[in-house]
Parts: C-alpha cells; sequence; structure tokens
C-alpha cells in the first residue's frame, strides 16, 4: 500500500514529547497537563485554555540516574520518565496530573515534586486518590476527586473556563476524535484490512501525544486518505492478535509484529484505544463532569480494579473483541516489574487458554523493545502455532466432511 | 553483657537451634523455663482438645508443621533478655500463642477439607465470615455470634515469621504458575496457597480489600477463583492524610457491612463494636506509654517481640479483652523497671528500622543487640493505626474503624504519599533520640524502592548514620539471614569502624535453621 497520509510528520511528533504541536499550542499561551493514566479524565483536560499530553520518553537511553533513584524494579516506563525528566525534557509541561493507582507511578511525580526536576515557574502538580471498584458513592468520591484536584486549579492557576458548556465543547471535541478512531477501527475487522498495526499504533500514539484541536485536522484528512485507500491484493496477515496489557507507547512494539506478519486487531492496552477511542455519550440531565468520569470508570480496563464484575468485565471483553475483530488469538503483554500486569496475565492468561480455548500467549518486556530479538522470536513462535491450529482445524473440518 | 559471650557456639551447626537452654541467671533462667513450660500447656491442651482434628490437619496442610516448630521460633525472639525485657516478650508471646491456638480450633471445626460432609462444620462454616489479613477484625465484633477470621494469617503470615522455609513451596508453585518472581513474596505467598488448594474451606463470604499493596490487591483475584465465595472488596483509600477521603472510606464499610448482612442474615450490633472499640482504645494506650517508655534513657521494650505483638495486636486481636489484660499486666512490668532505672543490657546505638522487617528473619532485631549492641527503639512496623476511636454514636465508631484501617500494618506509611514514610523517619528518630537508621530494602517493595534515592540523599544532607539492608520479606532463597548480616557486618567495620560485642555472631551458618 502506498505512505498513508501525514505518517511521517506523525512519526516527527514521536520523536519527542514536547513536539511540534505542543510547541504551538504553549505558543498560543495554553497550559500543558502532563498525565500518564486512563484515571485521567482526558476528555475534560483539553479545555479552552489547556491542552494534554499523555507522556512518553521516546529514544529513551541510560536508565542510570532514576535507576539511583528509583532502584532497578521499578519498571522501566517510570524510570524512563524520571530519566527524562532530569535531563529536562518535561520542562515544557504546566501541570501534572496523576492518580495514585500504580504506586511506581505516582512515585514519579513525587520524586519530580521533591526534587524539582521541572523547570517551569507554573509547575503544579496534584494526585488523586480513585477508587477500585464501580459503586455509586466511589463514583461520587472520583467526581469530587477530579473537580478539586485537577478542574478547579486548572480554572484558579492557568484561568481555564470549566463551566458545563465549556466542558460540553471539550468533550465534543474528544468525541470528534474518538469517532475516527472508531470507523478506522472497523476498517481491522477486515480480513485484508486497509491499515497496517504499525500505522494504527502511530494514529492512536500521536492523538495522545499531542494537543487534540491541533492533531484533529490531520487526522481527519488521514481518515479520508484512508477511506479511498487500495488494499494489496495480497493478504500478508499470517495471524490476526488482540494484544491486552500494559503500557506501550513505542509503535515498535507493533512493528516487531508486523514484521512477523502477525496483524493486531485490537490495541487492549494502556496507550491503545480500547479503552479511551470510544465516544462518550453525554445526556442532557446529568452535570458533564458526571457522566464522563462514570464513563471513565466504568470503561476502565486497569487490573487494579478488584471487584469481581470487574475482573469477569476484562475477560469477558477480551473475548469479544477476539470474536468481533475474527482474532486468531490473544497476547498477553506485561512492562517487565508491572505487579498489576504481572498478575493479571497470569492468570487471564490461563483462563483464555483453558476455560476460554482462545489460544494465548504472555509475554513481557522492557519498555523500550526496539531490537529485541527475544520478543521477535516469541511473536514468531507464536504466529507459527496458531498458523498450526488453523491447518488443523481445516484439516479436521475436511475429515468430518 | 560481658563482651564475647560466644554465644553461636550453642547452636547446632546451621540450625541456629539450641543445644542447651540459655543461662539468664537465677531468677531470669527460671522465668523463662516456667514461661516456656507454660507454652508448652498451650501447645498441649490446644492438641488435646481436639486430637484427631488437630492430627488430620498437619498432614492436610503444608503449612501446618511449621507451627511444631514454633517453641524454638519463640527461644530465637528472647535470645539473651533479661529482666523486664525478658517478661514482657514471654508473656506477649503466650498471649499470642493461646489466641492463635482458640483461632485455629475454629478454623479447623468448620473446615470441609477436615471435615467432608460434616453437617456440623458446615454450620460452623456458616458463622465464619473471612476477610483480609491486613484489614483489623474490629468491626466483626459488631456480627455477635460470628467469627471474624483473618483468612491468610493461620497458613501465610505466622508461618513466614515462625520457619523461614515456609514461603518458598508456595511462592514457587505461584511462579511455576507464571507469575514474575520480582513481586512481593506475601501476596505470591498467598497466591500459592491458593493455587495449592492449602486454604482451609471455611466461610460464609469473604471481604477482600486493597491493602497493602499493588500485588495484594492483584493476589485476591487467584484467591477469589479458590474459595468461591461471595466476595466483596473493601475499598480502602490511599491518600489517608486527606479529611476529603473520609466519607467514602465511612461509605465503603457500611456497604460492607450491608453486604454481610445479606449473606449472614444477621444484624450489625453497633453495642458490641462499641464494647470492642473501647477495649481497643485501651489498647492502643497501653502501646503509647509503651512508645514513651522506650524514648527514655533505659528501652524497656525493644527487638522482635514488640513489633510482632502489635502487628498482631492491631490486626488480629483488637478489641480482645485477652490482648488487653496482657498488656495491662506489661505495662506495669516494664514501667517497674524504667522507674528503678534498670537496664540489663549492653546498647552501644539506639536505632530506628525503617520500611517493612524481614518476615523470614524475624530475629534480626535480637542479633543487632547480640552481635553489635545495637537496640531497635523504633521500628516502623510498629505504628498501626493508633487514634483513639470516638465511641459516642455508631457514625464515629465507622469513622474511627475507617480511619483504623487506613492506617495499617506497612500501608500506615507506603501509602499516602511519599511524606509519610520519608519525613515520619526524622520526626521519629528525633522522638526516639535514636543515633543510626538500618533502612531494610525490601527489593521487591516497589513503592519504598521508588523513593529510595529521597532516603539516601537526605540522611547524606542530615549527616546521618544510614545503612540499607537487602531482604525480601518471605523469600530466603534471594536473600537469606547471612546476607542480611552481611550488610550490617560491612557498615559497622568499614563505616562505623567497630569491633563487635560477640564475635562468633558476625558470620555463621543458619540456612538451614527454621
Amino acid at each position: 500500500m502506498r505512505d498513508l497520509k501525514h505518517i511521517h510528520f506523525y512519526e516527527d511528533l514521536l520523536e519527542q514529547a514536547n513536539n511540534e504541536l505542543v510547541q504551538k499550542a504553549k505558543g498560543e499561551g495554553k497550559a500543558c497537563v502532563a498525565y500518564t493514566c486512563y484515571y485521567m479524565p482526558e476528555a475534560l483536560l483539553n479545555l479552552d485554555n489547556s491542552f494534554s499530553v499523555r507522556l512518553r520518553a521516546p529514544h529513551t537511553g541510560s536508565l542510570d540516574i532514576s535507576q539511583y533513584y528509583m532502584s532497578s524494579f521499578i519498571c522501566g516506563y517510570s524510570r524512563a520518565l524520571l530519566e527524562r525528566a532530569f535531563e529536562g525534557g518535561y520542562n515544557f509541561i504546566d501541570c501534572y496530573f496523576a492518580s495514585d493507582t500504580c504506586q511506581q507511578m505516582v512515585r514519579v511525580v513525587e520524586n519530580i515534586h521533591e526534587m524539582n526536576l521541572i523547570d517551569n515557574k507554573r509547575f503544579y502538580y496534584n494526585i488523586i486518590d480513585a477508587p477500585l471498584k464501580v459503586t455509586e458513592h466511589g463514583t461520587e468520591f472520583y467526581i469530587n476527586q477530579v473537580k478539586t484536584r485537577f478542574l478547579e486549579p486548572l480554572r484558579d492557576k492557568f484561568n481555564c473556563d470549566i463551566s458545563e458548556e465549556a466542558l460540553k465543547k471539550a468533550v465534543e471535541m474528544h468525541n470528534r476524535m474518538c469517532a475516527i478512531f472508531e470507523e478506522i477501527s472497523e476498517m481491522r475487522k477486515e480480513e485484508n484490512p486497509k491499515i497496517t498495526p504499525r500505522e494504527f499504533h502511530i494514529l492512536c500514539l500521536v492523538s495522545y501525544a499531542c494537543p487534540t484541536y491541533l492533531i484533529l485536522p490531520y487526522l481527519e484528512e488521514t481518515l479520508e486518505d484512508l477511506r479511498h485507500r487500495q488494499k494489496d491484493e495480497k493478504n500478508r496477515w499470517r495471524a490476526r492478535v488482540v494484544v491486552v496489557g500494559s503500557e506501550i507507547d513505542d509503535y515498535t512494539f507493533s512493528e516487531i509484529l508486523e514484521s512477523c506478519n502477525c496483524y493486531v486487531v485490537a490495541d487492549r492496552y494502556c496507550y491503545g484505544s480500547i479503552p479511551g477511542r470510544q465516544q462518550i455519550k453525554l445526556n442532557d440531565k446529568e452535570p458533564i463532569l458526571d457522566q464522563v468520569c462514570r464513563n471513565y470508570l466504568e470503561t476502565n480496563q486497569c487490573p487494579r480494579f478488584m471487584s469481581q464484575d470487574k475482573i469477569q468485565g476484562r475477560r469477558d471483553l477480551v473475548k469479544k473483541l477476539v470474536e468481533e475483530y475474527k482474532a486468531d488469538g490473544v497476547i498477553y503483554e506485561q512492562a517487565k516489574f508491572c505487579d498489576f500486569w504481572g498478575y493479571e496475565r497470569m492468570l487471564a492468561g490461563r483462563v483464555m487458554q483453558d476455560e476460554y480455548k482462545i489460544p494465548t500467549t504472555q509475554i513481557d518486556r522492557e519498555y523500550v523493545v526496539s531490537g529485541s530479538g527475544q520478543l521477535m522470536t516469541r511473536i514468531q513462535a507464536f504466529v507459527e502455532s496458531l498458523e498450526i491450529k488453523k491447518i488443523q482445524a481445516k484439516e479436521a473440518k475436511n475429515g468430518k466432511e | 553483657m560481658e563482651k564475647n559471650k560466644h554465644i553461636a557456639d550453642n547452636y547446632k551447626p546451621k540450625t541456629c537451634i539450641y543445644k542447651r537452654r540459655e543461662w539468664r541467671g537465677l531468677k531470669d533462667t527460671l522465668y523463662d523455663f516456667g514461661q516456656w513450660l507454660k507454652l508448652w500447656g498451650i501447645l498441649a491442651g490446644w492438641l488435646l482438645a481436639h486430637p484427631i482434628q488437630n492430627i488430620k490437619a498437619l498432614f492436610r496442610y503444608r503449612w501446618m508443621y511449621t507451627y511444631l516448630t514454633v517453641v524454638s521460633f519463640f527461644d530465637r525472639l528472647m535470645s539473651q533478655m533479661r529482666g523486664a525485657a525478658l517478661r514482657a516478650a514471654r508473656n506477649n508471646m503466650n498471649t499470642l500463642a493461646k489466641i492463635v491456638t482458640k483461632h485455629l480450633t475454629i478454623l479447623f471445626s468448620a473446615d470441609e477439607h477436615l471435615h467432608p460432609h460434616s453437617k456440623r462444620a458446615k454450620k460452623k462454616s456458616e458463622h465464619i465470615i473471612l476477610i483480609d489479613e491486613l484489614l483489623p477484625g474490629i468491626f466483626g465484633a459488631g456480627f455477635k455470634g460470628y467469627n471474624t477470621i483473618l483468612y491468610q494469617v493461620a497458613p501465610v503470615y505466622l508461618p513466614s515469621l515462625i520457619n523461614q522455609h515456609a514461603p518458598v513451596h508456595y511462592i514457587s508453585q505461584t511462579e511455576s504458575y507464571g507469575l514474575p518472581a520480582d513481586v512481593c513474596p506475601l501476596p505470591s505467598y498467598e497466591a500459592g496457597v491458593a493455587i495449592e488448594d492449602d486454604f482451609c474451606k471455611v466461610g460464609k463470604c469473604f471481604i477482600s480489600c486493597n491493602m497493602p499493596c499493588d500485588g495484594s490487591i492483584m493476589t485476591s483475584a487467584v484467591q477469589d477463583r479458590r474459595h468461591g465465595l461471595p466476595t466483596m472488596p473493601l475499598n480502602v483509600p490511599l491518600r489517608w492524610k486527606r479529611e476529603e477521603v473520609m466519607d467514602y472510606a465511612v461509605k465503603e464499610y457500611k456497604s460492607v457491612i450491608k453486604f454481610i448482612e445479606e449473606q449472614t442474615g444477621a444484624k450489625y450490633d453497633y453495642e458490641e463494636l462499641r464494647k470492642a472499640c473501647e477495649i481497643w482504645n485501651e489498647q492502643t494506650r497501653m502501646k503509647m506509654e509503651k512508645w514513651e517508655l522506650n524514648k527514655t534513657d533505659i528501652p524497656p521494650h525493644t527487638g522482635s517481640t514488640s513489633w510482632l505483638y502489635r502487628i498482631f495486636e492491631y490486626q488480629f486481636a483488637c478489641g480482645n479483652a485477652a490482648a488487653l489484660k496482657n498488656d495491662k499486666k506489661v505495662n506495669a512490668i516494664l514501667r517497674k523497671q524504667v522507674a528503678q532505672g534498670k537496664f540489663p543490657k549492653t546498647v552501644k546505638h539506639r536505632a530506628i528500622i525503617w520500611n517493612t522487617p524481614c518476615n523470614n528473619y524475624a530475629n534480626f532485631n535480637e542479633w543487632l543487640l547480640d552481635c553489635w549492641g545495637i537496640d531497635s527503639v523504633c521500628e516502623m512496623i510498629d505504628f498501626q493505626g493508633s487514634e483513639i476511636i470516638d465511641t459516642s454514636t455508631p457514625e464515629t465508631m465507622l469513622y474511627g474503624i475507617a480511619k483504623m484501617a487506613q492506617g495499617a500494618t506497612m500501608r500506615v506509611h507506603t501509602k499516602g504519599g511519599y511524606e509519610v514514610i520519608l519525613d515520619d523517619l526524622w520526626v521519629k528518630m528525633e522522638e526516639f533520640n535514636a543515633d543510626m537508621v538500618i533502612m531494610f530494602e525490601q527489593i521487591s517493595c516497589k513503592g519504598v524502592a521508588a523513593i529510595s534515592g529521597l532516603f539516601e540523599e537526605q540522611a547524606m544532607k542530615r549527616n546521618v548514620k544510614f545503612v540499607w539492608v537487602k531482604q525480601d520479606l518471605m523469600d530466603p532463597t534471594s536473600i537469606s539471614r547471612r546476607d542480611m548480616r552481611d550488610d550490617i557486618n560491612k557498615f559497622m567495620k568499614t563505616v562505623m569502624r567497630e569491633e563487635p560485642l560477640d564475635e562468633s555472631l558476625v558470620d555463621f551458618d543458619d540456612s538451614e535453621s527454621w
């Protein structure tokens, strides 16, 4: 297939956290709100005078300094963020909003605060205490946290409009972006899709890493281009998989899968599109804040949700994705030292394989995956096993006939 | 204590078992021997009350054999103790033994694994409410006629203290199942017991919780699958210093009470809760007095029996009249010694021990004192929920127990923001007039590891003598007791340039010890 419109521009944007569009929005006087977790209601952070950036640490190399401060047993993503903060790579951010969910991630912002690592006079941070089950009083608690610890400081310190109308406008803009991803996601259901896993991953990452209002026009043009894109005649994909797991903000991961002719039909991981790139349906009965917060709690797939309905819900969602997107198998991936996904991978991986009879493989990986021959070998082996299963199933079917 | 007592010469090679009982002078040796006999009496009484059931348990549960070694464990914890310290330690631990043996009887007599098809056992089981071991059991007092059992205490927490090898098999099971080896051994051990089906099969319902850490949140899913009981997670807020979380915290307790009422058909009795809270308030006051006594120049109540009993009391025996009776007795003994100005131990340093202690080396404190004269006058693990509960109304009591749960063992410092564990260290150092910090580097505790640089830097700025001791909580296969001692030995010799009080204790092999 020919190159997708703007794809090289997107690749450039992902080269650094403080990318061209972030600089442009900052130049317009808007406050940059950094965050890392789905507990942050992204849809509410892109207000009239603010924009959100989900933090990444592209081109991470040595982690010596962060290793000294955080030890070597901490997930690579957390260490990479702290290292980049030490290097001055996040001086452009005005706010850092976090949630006391994954303790390693919280410690990043706490270290940044204690050591005064952000060279920005306007810098402000806050951390919410978020519930790990969905109940009426839990939602009320979460709404109150988001209101008092994120929105009100944005109003008071950064002059953002947080009126009902402003919030509605922010959600509508968010929904415009999600509508693009919903349409592109549909394309992934096709047998020979017209978008590659690498391309989808790039689109998804820029949508998180850039100001929504600036990336939106580009994404709309890319969608239009995709609608008319000619597919390759030959279907090169040997297997279709759902990827489930912890944070992946480096599209090299998808490149590795792509190089094994393994197609990612659904990206159910942190920084992926499921959840995060689905429209939030609003009603006129409740305040926007309440509706959005409830949406983020209900759609949240973080393994820290420990109620039985949520645990079962996570497994059912993966099963549904396999069926809906016609996947051959599931890859459960875990960033090394991530406790949440370590357990979830172990247990849900077993459930998929043994109870749901869905071929599943489990991998753990470093934050930087480029050049990981080991990862490629694992993926190749899994793809081969899926192919063998397909051949065996076909033979069994023919035999019966 | 005179120099070079050659204490290690009294150990059987590798096992750390005494060749002969310690001589502590006539009076103390007699007291110690009397209490030792009392312990045997407690154990024999328990065994003989239900001999078949208990022997069946011994063969059914791998962790159960660990309890056979409890006498040796107690001896290790009381190494070289004299006077009030010895009396306090023996009384604390024998009280613990009494309460635990009762608990085992409740568990085993209702256990479907031991009594399959028994209607009697089933009936008993229906009167058991299981809760996570990190939750203080006090709120269960309101369910009169029901036993609130901390699910993981008997098979996990206590064995990990008594016998260093007890967790190894279960952790291996979890890792064979696919869990990475870098997670905390506590939840990993719990998951292993579930995978092996080695939890007692009892209970009407289960209350899980998000304490103390991320790993513990996740292990509950593994346990849920095994026990299959109706389960409700109690979400204990993390930012416990913020008043704004309290409304949610109280509502969580209310929803849990409602859930248990629905499951059991029982009605919650706030009058019973009030009685338990009042006992707990007294227990807390007793603990506060102990802390005050330890701030004096002659700290009488230090070492592992002190923190171990406190953990046990906070989680397991909160609101327990027998525990309070023991507290009163122990405090009187301690008070008397301080008033007399007696101090029967050689102390060269007053240390603060920070971060979670190592379960598989519970008597590390005693080694520090015997070998290097380092007395642990203050332990981080000692400071669980120590606010007095207002018992005037049901609302205030729920507020109190919700607050108490937020200040649970370990998480009172490991959650709530980095300031909670970092700043409080320097505060406590001053309060307890400590001259050095022994900081555990629990290699799988990511919340503390992730701010280790801040500790290091602040210690340097404050010019504090600060030593890191690596450990892995319950897994001696990654870091052994000998490795832990080695960290201290190196520091004391190279940085402090000191000589040990007892050369025989500097390096010895206890790899086969329980």
